[in-house]
């Protein structure tokens, strides 16, 4: 399961798993976020391929608007995922402590 | 001993499809650090066959869904080996997805043919063979805690 929605301080929260069962939903509430925000992650247990393209897609529509979609709390896991698919590149992350 | 499944190819079967193989992961003893990494190219594969897998009847021109999809998961030597196996499917050659460059910047990125691009980078091997007269698919790929 997925849960997605606006935390303490602006941040956005994510938790669970975001795969292809749940893409639509993620990037619903994202298509709902303007300028720049920080993503918590710290509760994301899984991401698939689907989980990467609604980021993808977020991040170029807010960096298109001069903003930009932040990562932290990002797991060892999900950080090798981004890694490989060069979003390290593209997104500031910042690992779980 | 292989642990094997069938799951309706409805992306709705993807939290069974997880729960199954976790459980497979426990009964066989196969390095759970390893479960991420499976549960990302079992659900590419399963997406795929779910999405594009369908093959068009000859003369109809109907669209025939999957008869079913299987998966089946053994231990090996330092961690797991899986199959997923689909019938009534089109010939698609997972293995030979084109690359992505992950390199490009931002405003040349598009979300397409990531996940086929990454699963080949995060297993130790995957094979793919297609039966012509049964249209049936099996991918079968090793994960080791190297």
């Amino acid at each position: 399961m997925l849960k997605i929605g606006f935390g303490p301080q602006g941040l956005v929260v994510i938790e669970g798993r975001l795969d292809a069962a749940q893409a639509a939903t993620a990037q619903g509430f994202l298509d709902t976020v303007n300028g720049s925000t920080t993503l918590d992650c710290s509760a994301l247990e899984y991401i698939s391929s689907a989980g990467l393209g609604v980021l993808l897609k977020t991040q170029k529509r807010l960096k298109a608007n001069a903003g930009q979609l932040r990562l932290t709390g990002v797991s060892r896991h999900v950080h090798d995922i981004f890694r490989y698919a060069g979003f390290d590149q593209i997104f500031e992350i910042a690992p779980a402590a | 001993m292989t642990q094997a499944k069938a799951f309706a190819p409805r992306l709705d079967a993807l939290a069974e499809m997880v729960a199954f193989t976790a459980a497979a992961f426990e009964r066989e003893g196969i390095d759970k650090r390893l479960l991420g990494t499976v549960d990302f190219v079992l659900e590419e594969l399963f997406t795929n066959v779910v999405k594009y897998g369908r093959r068009t009847s000859g003369t109809s021109g109907a669209s025939d869904a999957p008869v079913s999809v299987r998966l089946e998961l053994q231990a090996v030597v330092g961690g797991v080996q899986a199959s997923l196996i689909a019938e009534g499917v089109a010939d698609f050659d997972v293995t030979r997805a084109p690359p992505v460059d992950t390199s490009l910047p931002i405003e040349q990125r598009q979300p397409g043919g990531l996940g086929l691009h990454l699963i080949g980078r995060l297993v130790d091997s995957i094979e793919y063979d297609y039966q012509v007269s049964q249209m049936r698919s099996r991918v079968t790929f090793r994960k080791t805690s190297a």
